[in-house]
């Protein structure tokens, strides 16, 4: 497959490739009779923001979940560069405990890490300081049906920081919330991801929205429908903060979606 | 609370008036209806001991069946050759009416406490089982999955996730088979006792006093009743974010 890099502007040249965080390779994902990912090969390198995007119901969201362990390749490998290497979930729903609090829900990965012992207030302050983060402070003691579909969605996210990820995967993470609310929550998962303030470096994001892959991702991974083969990997060299509007990002989105089109 | 209690005391005031009416302008023979003040009469100690025998027989009945039912339920949802095995046999054990079981549970037992409370833990035990079951399978396969990716041990998902999820299929459980509990150890008292509401049943009914009678079937269903609340108010305050009813 072939790199597409469309670049605009001097200044957009992103920070230098740097090392590869997960490679998977040759990847092949069976249900019974059907395939569901066919050879497929894919490095992650630290630093990047990745987007999968593909057709509902070809396999990205299977890909995502390989990664993550929840599923088993029936051939291929998944190789991780470092074995200390954390990944954070997303999933599409929010998944919240109802009858936990936002924060005790947010603590509930490093209960689980910590097996019998309790919480120390150490990690009650870290947990307090991701809501921060994700600007659901306020909600501490809130519980989940108390909030709105997208500060739910905040929720999960702080939760998924709390494993302290270097890659996190999210599959289709805003895709069940409404289109305004969902914008405001892309915007501030690239804050969060360009913030340094936690060791997130890597983002590998599930969606069907060619806008918000483009968007958002140093590179989009056009996958074909069902089984899921790579159609093309694009590079996305615009600077950021970006808009779709934007002459050079909506150049790319035009591409991307004629891509689309000629694999139906 | 006391506005929500006001009209169903009300109308069964007005029942209890209207009785009372009935059966003085019409002269009723009390063999055959005892008015409200002739059953109010016999309210006395041996009513009250009755029903203490009853409700006690009951009460650790459920509390048995419950606590068996929760295990066994448990044991289901882990080894699943455990459930295709055991379920036909309580399915068995359900649809064999009490009734008929309960001679033998005198003959092996005896005329004492444990008869009544078999009767019960058998009663009670079958709709625990199926909505415990049913409560602990019931999480979506996506928190499932949440908890795996969490790294959570069997024993960190099961305490986590699935008791909480269960616990408004269990209270359903629990509130029909507290009633349920009454039954078993009533029906247990008619087939061999000498103490209890059912024994008081039936020899008020053999000698005709129809007032005691009436009094014992109340003292019955006030048992029952004050199950299903008890259990209704744990419920509502320890599921206080389900407000849907799990079957």
């Amino acid at each position: 497959m072939n790199a597409i890099v469309l670049t605009n502007r001097l200044n957009a040249a992103p920070a230098a490739p740097s090392e590869p965080v997960l490679s998977i390779a040759a990847l092949h994902v069976r249900f019974g009779d059907v395939v569901a990912i066919e050879n497929l090969s894919l490095t992650l390198r630290r630093g990047e923001f990745v987007s999968l995007l593909g057709p509902s119901g070809c396999g990205k969201s299977t890909l995502l979940k390989a990664v993550a362990d929840l599923v088993k390749p029936s051939g291929g490998e998944i190789v991780r560069s470092d074995l200390n290497l954390r990944t954070g979930f997303m999933f599409q729903k929010p998944l919240l405990l109802p009858w936990r609090t936002t924060l005790d829900n947010v603590l509930l990965p490093t209960e689980i890490q910590r097996g019998g012992n309790a919480v120390d207030s150490a990690e009650r302050q870290n947990a307090l300081r991701m809501l921060d983060l994700v600007r659901l402070r306020d909600f501490s003691d809130a519980y989940p049906q108390q909030l709105s579909g997208g500060m739910q969605q905040r929720a999960a996210l702080a939760r998924a920081l709390m494993c302290d990820p270097d890659v996190l995967l999210l599959d289709e993470p805003f895709g069940a919330l409404d289109e305004l609310t969902r914008d405001v929550l892309n915007e501030e998962l690239i804050r969060i991801w360009q913030s340094k303030k936690t060791r997130l470096a890597t983002v590998l994001m599930v969606t069907h929205s060619i806008p918000e892959a483009v968007t958002m991702s140093d590179r989009v991974i056009v996958l074909s429908s069902r089984p899921a083969r790579i159609i093309e990997d694009v590079a996305v060299a615009c600077p950021r903060p970006r808009a779709p509007e934007d002459a050079d990002t909506a150049a790319i989105i035009r591409r991307v979606r004629a891509m689309v089109r000629s694999d139906r | 609370m006391i506005s929500r209690a006001l009209p169903p005391l009300a109308f069964a005031l007005l029942l209890l008036v209207a009785w009372q009416a009935i059966v003085t302008v019409g002269e009723i023979p009390e063999y055959l209806l005892p008015s409200p003040t002739a059953i109010l009469a016999t309210v006395d100690r041996s009513l009250a001991v009755s029903f203490a025998v009853t409700f006690l027989e009951a009460l650790a009945g459920f509390l048995i069946a419950s606590v068996l039912a929760f295990a066994i339920a448990t044991l289901f949802v882990r080894f699943h050759t455990l459930e295709e095995g055991l379920f036909p046999l309580a399915i068995a054990v359900k649809t064999t009416p009490i009734v008929a079981i309960a001679p033998l549970l005198v003959i092996w037992l005896g005329t004492g406490w444990w008869s009544k409370i078999v009767a019960a833990i058998l009663i009670c035990f079958f709709p625990v089982l199926v909505n415990t079951v049913k409560g602990l399978k019931a999480a979506d396969v996506e928190y499932r999955e949440l908890f795996e990716t969490l790294g959570a041990s069997r024993g960190q998902e099961f305490r986590k996730l699935r008791v909480p999820y269960c616990l408004p299929y269990l209270f359903s459980a629990l509130k029909i088979s507290s009633s349920l509990a009454v039954v078993g150890a009533i029906v247990g008292e008619f087939v061999g006792a000498t103490q209890g509401l059912g024994y008081l049943i039936m020899i008020s009914s053999a000698h005709l006093e129809t007032a005691t009678l009436f009094s014992a079937i109340f003292a019955a269903a006030i048992a029952g009743i004050a199950m299903f609340y008890a259990i209704s108010f744990a419920e509502r305050r320890l599921i206080f974010w389900s407000s849907g009813e799990a079957e």
